[in-house]
């Protein structure tokens, strides 16, 4: 026996006057339309056999009764997923649903709930007539004759009602008694999300289009649901009044690391984006195309559960990472890498926190085995020769290392700063020769003149603050130009 | 009969007194401040003796003020983000407006993990971005401790700082200038830092506790903060220069340069003498 629920979203205004007017009505149609492409969106998440039947939307749910536990549970999740997404869109819909054993029966118990909310329950043979669509044009006649409820049409004479009627009216009958293939044209979602909103009124402030993206961003939810599938970049077009001398459109791409149906982060991601933009003029229309989504094996499972929201409190990492990226700039969060070299400055790198995103994840995941992964999947990543995982621990090393060293003033031959320098400690000597660099700058002048020899004397000196300063002379110019005097500078700080 | 004498047992009453508020979270004045809540041991003594709970407060705002960013810090915290680190490693430590780049070798022999560390940055001047990323760094549920070098921090801030670390029981270490030391601070713990510039003071760190749960404590606290390695190094050269003036005849002379000779015979001539080769690989 096949089990059919039938669906209907309806939304509740504050005032219930319809508005006036064709374009009123117009208006309610389109947004009625809507919402049962959104009920459809939401229901192909639960089953694959969903379709759009005058103004409720019908499901087949027979083939998914045992993977959600039972009609009764399956109906309950399908609610609260409908409840929950309507909600994000701040609209107050009021959903009924019914059930049968054929769609029409479904239906037809359906509009009875609607028409009469407070009559109960009631048999099937016992369903008006006008709870059919095929009976409709036929209404006037068959009251005339006596027939008001399904029983009442099935009594008669087969070939009579052939002749009298059309052939729709039998045959929606058999389909309702189950007698007839119950088959319909499937709703299917396209395999990339675009939709295009028109604003209500022309945009000027690039924060305010997150009025518009919002809503956008509940339909690409829907989708998503319908798709058991999680996004993860998306583009965001803005289409730009035409009478000025500006280009037509204007675009922002986001990406996420991790696919994801909770579209908050992505709407925050967004918000941070338009925050910066400046809108050359008036925007009269959004677009939002997906550009990446990933199916979610366990979608299903994860949007039910209570467990896995209890577990994560707050966001996690490459939340943070993509959220502060998004305002501050990719290159101001920044995550390490150890390099293999013995140049101070060339011992570690700090790159961008988004694009060694794998890393930090593995790092956050799985601490024993992340390491391995981490070293083939950052050597796969990098690309670059040297980049090695495994840090070198050197305690004779300044915690804080200068970006760029800085050259210190000299008072005879000994460097200043802040006050009188004491030295405490040296020679740590340090030198690339040429042998060591022909790897790097093989004909290539660019390289050398950014990859000078470096041969440097470090000494420990003890600032008048009582901090350790690492500092360094350069030995290179005093031999080769003949100096005596040599030039001083801080590379670091024992903190 | 229920009002008994008031000579009548006043040592027992005072110890039944006693043992009641021992045993309530009643908090006497002159005592230190008892842990109501999670703390990290710092791995100095000195210090863990004179904290409330006897180490760095989890889930609360410790501002360390310094006359100069980048000089003491991490001496003084590395220890505890070391083990908090190894407490929890699947929890990240941020570090938020740091003075200069922190130098992984040097952290490693702190045993500090460094994929662990995210550094964040800002344009200079932009200090309500830098409370934006301090906070939000707190509410992440990946990350352990957060480091915040915040010049220009208000109290107002810093009291939503210490309200999110409560909320969200991170480890948060906040260092400002030591012109802050006269504004109120929202802060449990508060620590003035010093560095010693005098030679017999070893190069100790001297620690200065502005406030505290518990009685102010006048005389600072000092700690030897430098890697054991490098105090062995520092201290060889103390003793090599020592060793020089006496056999120089007592009197001591400047050094003429900034390399002079190395006796053969000096005990600390092969830890040196590992430092004078380069580096070559």
């Amino acid at each position: 026996m096949r089990c059919w629920i039938a669906l209907y979203s309806r939304i509740c205004t504050e005032a219930a006057a319809p508005p006036a007017g064709a374009e009123g009505a117009a208006g309610a149609g389109a947004q009625a339309a809507a919402l049962q492409q959104a009920t459809c969106a939401i229901a192909l998440g639960f089953t694959p056999r969903v379709t759009a039947l005058d103004e409720a939307v019908l499901l087949d749910v027979t083939g998914s009764l045992r993977l959600f536990g039972g009609l009764a549970q399956l109906t309950a999740a399908l609610l609260a997923q409908l409840a929950a997404c309507f909600a994000a869109q701040q609209q107050v819909v009021q959903t009924l649903h019914a059930q049968g054993a054929t769609s029409l029966v479904a239906l037809g118990r359906l509009r009875f709930r609607r028409a009469r909310p407070d009559a109960g329950r009631i048999r099937i043979a016992e369903l008006p007539m006008d709870m059919l669509s095929a009976a409709r044009p036929h209404l006037p006649v068959l009251e005339r004759i006596g027939c008001r409820t399904w029983d009442d049409v099935l009594r008669l004479p087969r070939d009579g009602m052939a002749r009298r009627f059309d052939a729709a009216l039998l045959e929606a009958l058999d389909r309702a008694r189950g007698q007839a293939p119950d088959d319909y044209v499937w709703q299917v979602l396209p395999v990339h999300f675009e939709e295009r909103l028109e604003l209500d009124a022309l945009v000027e402030q690039a924060p305010a289009l997150m009025a518009g993206v919002e809503r956008l961003l509940v339909r690409l939810h829907a989708w998503l649901l319908g798709r058991q599938s999680g996004l993860s970049a998306l583009r965001l077009v803005w289409h730009l009044d035409p009478r000025r001398e500006v280009p037509l459109t204007g675009q922002l791409e986001i990406r996420t690391a991790q696919p994801s149906q909770d579209l908050r982060h992505v709407a925050r991601l967004v918000s941070e984006h338009l925050a910066q933009q400046q809108l050359p003029a008036p925007v009269h229309s959004l677009t939002l195309v997906s550009l990446v989504t990933e199916y979610l094996n366990d979608a299903a499972a994860a949007t039910g559960s209570l467990l896995m929201q209890a577990r994560r409190q707050g966001d996690g990492i490459v939340e943070l990472v993509e959220r502060l990226s998004a305002r501050l700039g990719d290159e101001q969060v920044q995550a390490w890498q150890a390099v293999a070299d013995h140049r101070p400055e060339r011992m570690q790198r700090w790159v961008p926190a988004r694009s060694a995103i794998a890393a930090i994840q593995s790092a956050v995941a799985a601490p024993g085995q992340g390491a391995r992964r981490r070293r083939k999947k950052s050597a796969a990543a990098a690309g670059v020769a040297g980049v090695s995982d495994v840090p070198r621990a050197e305690a004779l090393l300044p915690s804080w290392l200068l970006p760029e060293p800085l050259r210190l003033k000299t008072v005879g031959d000994s460097p200043v700063w802040q006050g009188r320098l004491v030295r405490v400690s040296g020679i740590q000597r340090v030198e690339t020769s040429s042998w060591l660099m022909t790897g790097e700058a093989k004909g290539d002048a660019d390289s050398a003149r950014q990859d000078p020899a470096v041969m440097r004397d470090y000494y420990i000196f003890r600032s008048e603050q009582g901090a350790l300063l690492w500092i360094y002379g350069e030995r290179l110019r005093t031999a080769v130009m003949q100096s005596p005097r040599r030039d001083w500078y801080l590379h670091g700080v024992f903190a | 009969m229920f009002s008994p004498a008031p000579d009548d047992r006043p040592d027992t009453v005072r110890a039944d007194l006693a043992d009641s508020l021992a045993n309530t979270a009643v908090w006497r004045a002159g005592e230190l401040g008892s842990a109501s809540q999670q703390t990290c041991p710092t791995s100095y003594a000195a210090l863990d003796s004179v904290l409330p709970g006897s180490g760095w407060p989890q889930g609360a705002l410790i501002e360390i003020l310094q006359p100069q960013a980048g000089l003491h810090e991490w001496g003084l915290v590395a220890p505890a983000l070391a083990a908090a680190q190894k407490a929890s490693p699947s929890r990240m430590t941020v570090l938020v407006g740091a003075p200069s780049l922190p130098f992984g070798p040097a952290l490693g022999a702190r045993l500090i993990s460094m994929p662990h560390l995210l550094c964040v940055k800002t344009r200079p001047g932009a200090a309500p971005a830098l409370l934006w990323a301090t906070r939000e760094a707190l509410q992440c549920a990946d990350v352990g401790a957060v480091l915040a070098w915040l010049p220009d921090a208000r109290s107002a801030h810093l009291r939503r700082l210490q309200i999110a670390a409560h909320a969200h029981d991170k480890l948060l270490f906040v260092f400002r200038p030591m012109r802050a030391q006269s504004e109120s601070s929202p802060a449990p713990l508060r620590l003035l830092l010093e560095g010693d510039s005098n030679p017999a003071a070893d190069g100790k760190l001297r620690v200065h506790i502005l406030k505290r749960r518990g009685p102010p404590l006048d005389m600072p606290v000092l700690l030897d903060t430098r890697h054991e390695r490098l105090a062995a190094l520092l201290a060889a050269q103390r003793e090599r220069t020592r060793r020089q003036r006496e056999e120089a005849g007592g009197f001591s002379y400047p050094l003429p340069s900034p390399r002079p000779a190395i006796p053969a015979e000096s005990p600390v001539h092969a830890l040196l003498d590992r430092l004078v080769q380069p580096h070559l690989h």
